[in-house]
């Protein structure tokens, strides 16, 4: 009797669970189901599910509607991006965790400072900046700024690793007689992989989303990011909502099957900033 | 390896003897210049001179082919006194950021104590819900936008359904109802963020104080508000700052569901910036720099507020 009661006071709760669940999840599977749907079909029923399954509309999107390149341009941008990142911030968060030197506070302090930058104070002048040096609506303009954008919260996240490294390692290290380059590659890097792993997840995650900076920086379409195409295929193709959704789908995908295989670490690495 | 010509003894030697080589926490500045010189050349190029450089664009209208001329503080002055646009733009952003915000924190604290409360398949819930905060802006504002279709968006649909047919609109395309409707949408895309921190916040509180409260036949919603929400509060302080933070320079959402319409019912102060710079042909990048400096020091001056507000409290307690 008791036990029934029990389980009747929780019903809201777990009416409440499958609802969030829904609400949460929903969605997704709803743009999965209309990316193998046609138009035509989806404006028949939009909450159907497929009928026959049109798979053909992927390679349509891939080569038709451009969807090809900017999966390889996002692809070339963010992972040239994150590889930078990590080697550039590891070295950084190593030497400010590691040594003491005269100054390691005001490097830290600035470097660190970039976190509060809004983007806002920093669009309008790159733009400038980047026209000036030449490297206006190119990737490689776009890499360097995802690289100057992160870095702050890279270094921030692998210095608070770094420094907790018991000094005992590196003293040792030293009587051994490694060199300063030595004991980054061979010592602080491999036991840093667990932080570097969050912070290559956390980037990929946030570059491979970025819009507003792509959206300022580059204008040639054969040089747009996924989150760009899609924005522009939306604006010629209003209606066409069969292939927004298939295209949906095919940016989405990366992160998606990411997730399926490494959710506990992708959780970690889209909150490590904020649990400290 | 220069150095290892030395035995390994000899060195250990000098090292016990205080040499200065060995001790790791030092190093020549040349070395640490190298480690640190890649981080700072970028970050000085393209983060502190764009940084300084917007400061100085502010003070300048530049005209056709980069022409500048200084202006001082008019701008500052025309976008304070003349600038209506903006105004609009800043009590939009302001109702956001507060809603949003209070939204953000509670709502992620009431789900995550859903989920303290040992459900079935808590670990899959946790998978599911977090799934929007991975997703980017323009997949979330396009799935947002097809949802709150007046024709067959699952909103008006929904309501059909529930019989409240006088309830169905348009709900972008209203100027009373698109900035809520847009809170809902940043709403459901960061619940799941908060909610996990809140949920490492909650397995992280000693379990002999909760052990306690039920030994004391404390209800559950006066141990809610009087042990697990003061305990909470340096989490609860974090997220509160990240999440007002984040909605202050609000862009992308607003940009790709409404584009600050209709009637600037949505425009927020970033992408009125976007829209002065690059949108109306004005070519002139100081006055939308006048902008993004007034916000940013708005941003700073609020952020302090709050900390230091939260935290003062905080030493009163003790």
């Amino acid at each position: 009797m008791r036990l029934w009661l029990n389980h009747l006071r929780r019903t809201p709760l777990v009416l409440f669970l499958i609802l969030y669940t829904i609400l949460a999840g929903g969605p997704f599977l709803w743009v999965m189901s209309m990316s193998l749907r046609t138009t035509p079909e989806i404006f028949d029923n939009p909450y159907a599910l497929p009928v026959r399954l049109h798979w053909e509309k992927f390679a349509n999107a891939w080569t038709n509607s451009n969807y090809g390149t900017y999966f390889w341009n996002s692809l070339i941008v963010v992972v040239t991006a994150v590889a930078l990142l990590t080697l550039i911030g590891a070295m950084a968060a190593h030497c400010l965790a590691r040594y003491r030197f005269r100054g390691s506070r005001l490097v830290r302090f600035v470097i660190l400072s970039g976190m509060i930058l809004p983007p806002q104070l920093l669009i309008l002048s790159l733009f400038q900046i980047l026209l000036d040096y030449g490297l206006y609506n190119s990737l490689a303009g776009l890499i360097i700024v995802y690289v100057a954008t992160q870095l702050a919260m890279t270094v921030y996240i692998l210095e608070g690793f770094f420094a907790q490294l018991p000094q005992d390692l590196f003293d040792a290290a030293r009587m051994d007689g490694y060199g300063d380059f030595e004991i980054f590659w061979r010592i602080t890097l491999p036991i840093g992989v667990p932080a570097i792993f969050t912070t290559i997840t956390l980037n990929f995650i946030i570059l491979w989303n970025e819009y507003l900076y792509a959206v300022v920086l580059l204008t040639d379409d054969e040089k747009r990011t996924l989150p760009l195409g899609i924005m522009h295929f939306m604006g010629g193709h209003q209606l066409d909502v069969g292939m927004i959704a298939t295209g949906l789908i095919i940016a989405i995908a990366p992160v998606i099957l990411l997730y399926a295989l490494f959710s506990e670490t992708m959780i970690k690495g889209m909150t490590a900033g904020a649990v400290r | 390896m220069a150095e290892s010509a030395a035995p390994p003894r000899a060195r250990r030697v000098a090292w016990l003897a205080g040499d200065s080589i060995a001790d790791s926490r030092q190093a020549p500045m040349r070395t640490i210049l190298l480690f640190l010189a890649p981080a700072l050349l970028v970050y000085a190029a393209f983060t502190i001179y764009p940084v300084l450089r917007t400061f100085y664009n502010s003070v300048h209208t530049i005209g056709p082919r980069n022409v500048q001329t200084f202006v001082g503080l008019d701008n500052f002055a025309a976008l304070l006194t003349q600038d209506r646009v903006f105004w609009k733009a800043v009590v939009n952003t302001a109702l956001f950021t507060v809603v949003g915000t209070i939204g953000d924190v509670l709502g992620g604290l009431l789900l995550a104590l859903c989920l303290f409360a040992k459900v079935p398949l808590a670990r899959t819930l946790r998978v599911v819900w977090f799934t929007p905060v991975l997703m980017s802006y323009v997949v979330v504002g396009i799935i947002w936008v097809w949802l709150y279709d007046y024709d067959w968006g699952l909103v008006n649909l929904l309501l059909g359904w529930l019989g409240l047919e006088s309830w169905q609109q348009s709900w972008l395309g209203d100027p009373a109802t698109a900035l809520w409707a847009l809170v809902v949408t940043h709403l459901w895309k960061w619940l799941g963020f908060n909610m996990i921190i809140f949920l490492a916040a909650l397995h992280a509180l000693p379990e002999e104080v909760l052990g306690a409260a039920e030994l004391d036949n404390c209800g559950w919603f006066a141990k809610l508000v009087y042990i697990i929400i003061p305990m909470l509060r340096p989490t609860l302080v974090n997220l509160l700052v990240l999440s007002f933070i984040g909605k202050m320079m609000m862009f992308d959402l607003v940009w790709i569901m409404t584009g600050g319409g209709p009637l600037w019912s949505t425009e927020t102060v970033s992408t009125y910036v976007y829209k002065r710079a690059f949108n109306w042909n004005t070519f002139d990048l100081g006055y939308p720099s006048a902008i993004a400096v007034l916000w940013f020091i708005m941003i700073l001056l609020f952020v302090m507020l709050i900390t230091r507000l939260l935290r003062s409290r905080d030493r009163l307690e003790f």
